[in-house]
């Protein structure tokens, strides 16, 4: 468990220096289980910073949402560092962006959180359904989540409650911070995605049905490319006019492209977070596909993304002894 | 006017008898939330959801809807669209999402009347149903409004365990229950108190408040505020609150075609991205996430109050639940009503 | 516009994508050596393998291809060095996708033919021809161009 008042304290440390411009962590949520992204930018704002099994949101897609806003005549850019709580995934997708020249690693001063796994919000709250009081939630030793609502105490085995991505995950311990609050965890036992069981069996029409029927809920909001760290295109493709790559009307044929090309974008550079699905008001499993095209380019090309911040992009360098089957 | 009851065994018969003359819309349920769709039969329906995740806005002002058609080239044509003259029963709307017609309204049968809008306002029955179990993030109270408010419907709804109270509201709402006499008994004095119970329980349910006496007024002066920063910052501009937001109505209008032929789209779009204000020349005169939540929170508690006296939300709460950074609509109006100028 | 199906039988569509300096010159050849093969391959010149974005791909698809070939150098000889490896790269992880979707990975064809190997090329369409008329017409993504 992270020592809240360590990570408050070291917080506090940063958000004093004066090449730091704002930290960002998590707080209290407005109502029930949620948590919200906090911004401090003095050792006050920092007292309200929390960190619970709750805090799922990816931090790491703040640095990238920096707007350089035209300055006026005599103004000077704001060159300071932005500070960042970050967990194992969310440290790797800031390796990935600094490996893509996204970032630069002197911007960033990075508070690493050795992470047990984080709650899947949309499973606690068909749990515990309209819950408008702010929850506490803590996690004991025994690998059970202690959530306190009102007076009574409910003790749930962590299995039940921990989102999908956490349970497949092989890199809980930041691969790059500043500051590491507590001591790096064990990395679980190694645990198929659930989405990719039994997938081979699957025959490829059953599959297109399943796609179909949740592409069809697709409400092309974008939320997906939004919340994902990754992506950070100044132009989405998506958004351009001239070439259209694909037409803005909300129908099967592309909203199929749109996701074609959202997960294509993300191969070889996806770090597992599963923001983008979190996110997802239709509640598309597009962790399936980001995690097929995880494994099968790490089977291919033995590539893994956010590790190694020197490291050549997947698609920016090749092997001549790649998979060559295919070609005719 | 007129109160019935039917009996719940009968609900289905009779929603199958409209079925056969009229396009209905009800919730249906997706993978683990529901959406309103054209159902054939009433055992597509399912009613346990609160509210679909897209609202009923989807139904009168589609996501995509088709202006008119061309033939592209140097002879080219242009062909009006044909508006459909099918009638429409939307089947289990709730009262804010039947309030979204209201507020839309304006928009849409104002200044510059919609066609579209207009021929299915018209042709659109609506059946609302009293929400008996709110949600965490409902408020429509705050508005002055019941989760089984009878103001917005045709004909209401209310589950009263064993049978539905149905209330005929409108004109409308009797001409079309005429038809179906035979599915109904009268409504007793109980079940009307029966009602008032499950009413009351209802609004009593609804916890969260927004706190409305002033904003509108007080917006105006505090256009610059800090508060806007604050809570724009964390703010990742997806554009999911307008989305399934029932009152947000901009669109973007697009043509697509082939080589033969072609057609000029309106889509959804949102204020929350920057592409929506970007200007030709290159300027964008919402250039930041500031300025982008802070449109989203003036277009409704301000501007529309101004314009149309009416406030640009329903209390659906949606926009709530779906942000993934706890955006809170309630909060920041909240904070403004407490905010020092 | 497209070939449609003749006396019942399925002719399929076919867009490549054929690199300018070698398989569109291979193509080239089996022209002028007068070479048969199936008329439903529709090429694209592109200057190099490595210009196929994975959206050309999805994009024919939609727009009522069957399938799709993209042609380049043989390894080593691309005229940019690297572009027909990083190409091959890239298709491989579209086609793992699109096999995850559900859409059939066949669809997506991939060859290397020099500007010597006019046979070759007519080998290599007649092959996909024939592969992709057993899959038949590509529904599944198609725009239908109604509005």
């Amino acid at each position: 468990m992270v020592d809240q008042k360590q990570l408050i304290k070291t917080a506090k440390e940063i958000v004093s220096r004066e090449d730091v411009k704002y930290i960002v962590g998590y707080k209290q949520g407005t109502y029930g289980f949620v948590t919200s992204p906090a911004f401090a930018y003095t050792p006050e704002d920092v007292e309200s910073f929390i960190y619970n099994p709750l805090c799922k949101k990816n931090l790491a897609v703040y640095p990238i949402l920096e707007e350089k806003l035209p300055l006026k005549r005599g103004e000077e850019e704001d060159k300071r560092k932005i500070g960042l709580v970050v967990k194992g995934c969310d440290s790797r997708a800031l390796v990935q962006i600094i490996q893509e020249k996204g970032l630069v690693r002197e911007d960033l001063v990075i508070i690493g959180i050795p992470c047990k796994g984080v709650i899947d919000l949309k499973k606690i709250e068909k749990r515990f359904p309209n819950q408008t009081e702010v929850v506490d939630v803590e996690e004991n030793d025994n690998s059970e989540y202690i959530i306190k609502i009102g007076d009574t105490v409910h003790t749930i085995p962590k299995e039940e409650l921990l989102s999908e991505v956490c349970k497949s995950c092989e890199f809980p311990n930041p691969p790059l911070y500043d500051f590491l609050m507590g001591e790096e965890v064990e990395v679980r036992e190694k645990e198929v995605y659930s989405g990719l069981r039994g997938l081979d069996e699957t025959p490829i029409e059953e599959r297109w049905a399943y796609w179909e029927k949740h592409f069809q809920n697709c409400i092309r909001c974008y939320a997906c490319r939004e919340a994902c760290p990754l992506c950070y295109c100044k132009t989405c493709m998506a958004d351009m006019l001239d070439p259209q790559w694909i037409r803005r009307s909300v129908n099967l044929s592309e909203n199929t492209a749109w996701n074609i090309m959202r997960a294509f974008h993300l191969a070889g550079r996806c770090i597992s977070c599963g923001e983008c699905e979190s996110v997802c008001p239709a509640n598309i499993p597009l962790m399936e596909l980001n995690k097929k095209l995880e494994k099968d380019v790490k089977e291919m090309f033995k590539y893994t993304a956010g590790l190694d911040t020197e490291e050549k992009t997947l698609f920016g360098t090749f092997n001549p002894d790649d998979p060559n089957e295919f070609i005719m | 006017m007129e109160n019935l009851v039917i009996q719940t065994e009968k609900l289905s018969e009779w929603v199958n008898e409209i079925i056969k003359k009229n396009k209905v819309f009800a919730p249906v349920k997706e993978t683990d939330f529901s959406n309103f769709k054209i159902v054939n039969d009433y055992s597509e329906i399912d009613l346990s959801f609160l509210l679909p995740m897209v609202p009923a806005k989807k139904i009168l002002f589609k996501q995509t809807e088709t202006l008119f058609l061309f033939t592209p080239g140097s002879k080219g044509e242009v062909k009006s669209k044909e508006i459909s003259d099918e009638k429409l029963v939307i089947f289990s709307i709730r009262s804010c999402d039947a309030k979204t017609f209201s507020i839309l309204d304006p928009v849409f049968l104002g200044d510059y009347v919609d066609p579209f809008y207009k021929k299915r306002r018209e042709n659109s029955i609506l059946i609302g149903l009293s929400c008996n179990k709110p949600n965490v993030n409902c408020f429509c109270t705050s508005f002055g409004d019941s989760p089984a408010s009878r103001d917005y419907v045709d004909i209401l709804l209310t589950d009263l365990d064993g049978k539905y109270l149905v209330e005929i509201v409108t004109e409308r709402g009797k001409k079309f229950i005429d038809d179906y006499k035979k599915f109904f008994a009268s409504a007793s004095k109980e079940d009307l108190e029966s009602k008032e119970k499950v009413e009351k329980l209802a609004i009593e349910g609804i916890t969260r408040k927004m706190k409305l006496e002033g904003v509108s007024e007080k917006l105006g002066k505090m256009f610059e505020h800090p508060i806007w920063y604050e809570n724009a910052m964390k703010c990742i501009g997806c554009g999911t609150c307008t989305f399934v937001c029932p009152t947000c109505h901009c669109f973007d209008m697009q043509d697509e075609s082939t080589l033969r032929e072609g057609a000029r789209i309106r889509v959804w779009d949102s204020c929350m991205y920057p592409e929506y204000t970007h200007h030709a020349s290159g300027h964008n005169p919402r250039p930041a996430r500031m300025n982008r939540v802070r449109n989203r929170i003036y277009h409704k508690f301000s501007y529309y109050p101004t314009n149309e006296n009416i406030v640009g939300c329903t209390g659906c709460g949606r926009c709530i639940d779906y942000c993934s950074v706890n955006i809170d609509i309630i909060d920041i109006i909240n904070e403004v009503g407490e905010a020092k100028l | 516009m497209m070939i449609q199906e003749q006396k019942g039988e399925f002719e399929p569509n076919i867009i490549g994508f054929l690199c300018n300096w070698c398989s569109y010159a291979g193509a080239d050849l089996a022209g002028t050596s007068r070479i048969q093969y199936p008329p439903n391959i529709r090429i694209i010149k592109v200057m190099c393998s490595g210009r196929v974005n994975p959206m050309f791909v999805v994009n024919a698809l939609q727009q009522g291809a069957d399938g799709v070939l993209i042609g380049g150098c043989h390894p080593g000889d691309c005229h940019y060095q690297s572009g027909n490896y990083l190409a091959r790269r890239r298709m491989a992880v579209l086609k793992v996708l699109l096999e995850q979707l559900g859409i059939e990975p066949d669809r997506v064809k991939m060859t290397w033919v020099s500007a010597a190997e006019g046979k070759k090329f007519a080998q290599v369409i007649e092959e996909v021809t024939r592969d992709i008329k057993k899959l038949g017409p590509m529904k599944k993504i198609r725009r239908d161009n109604e509005w």
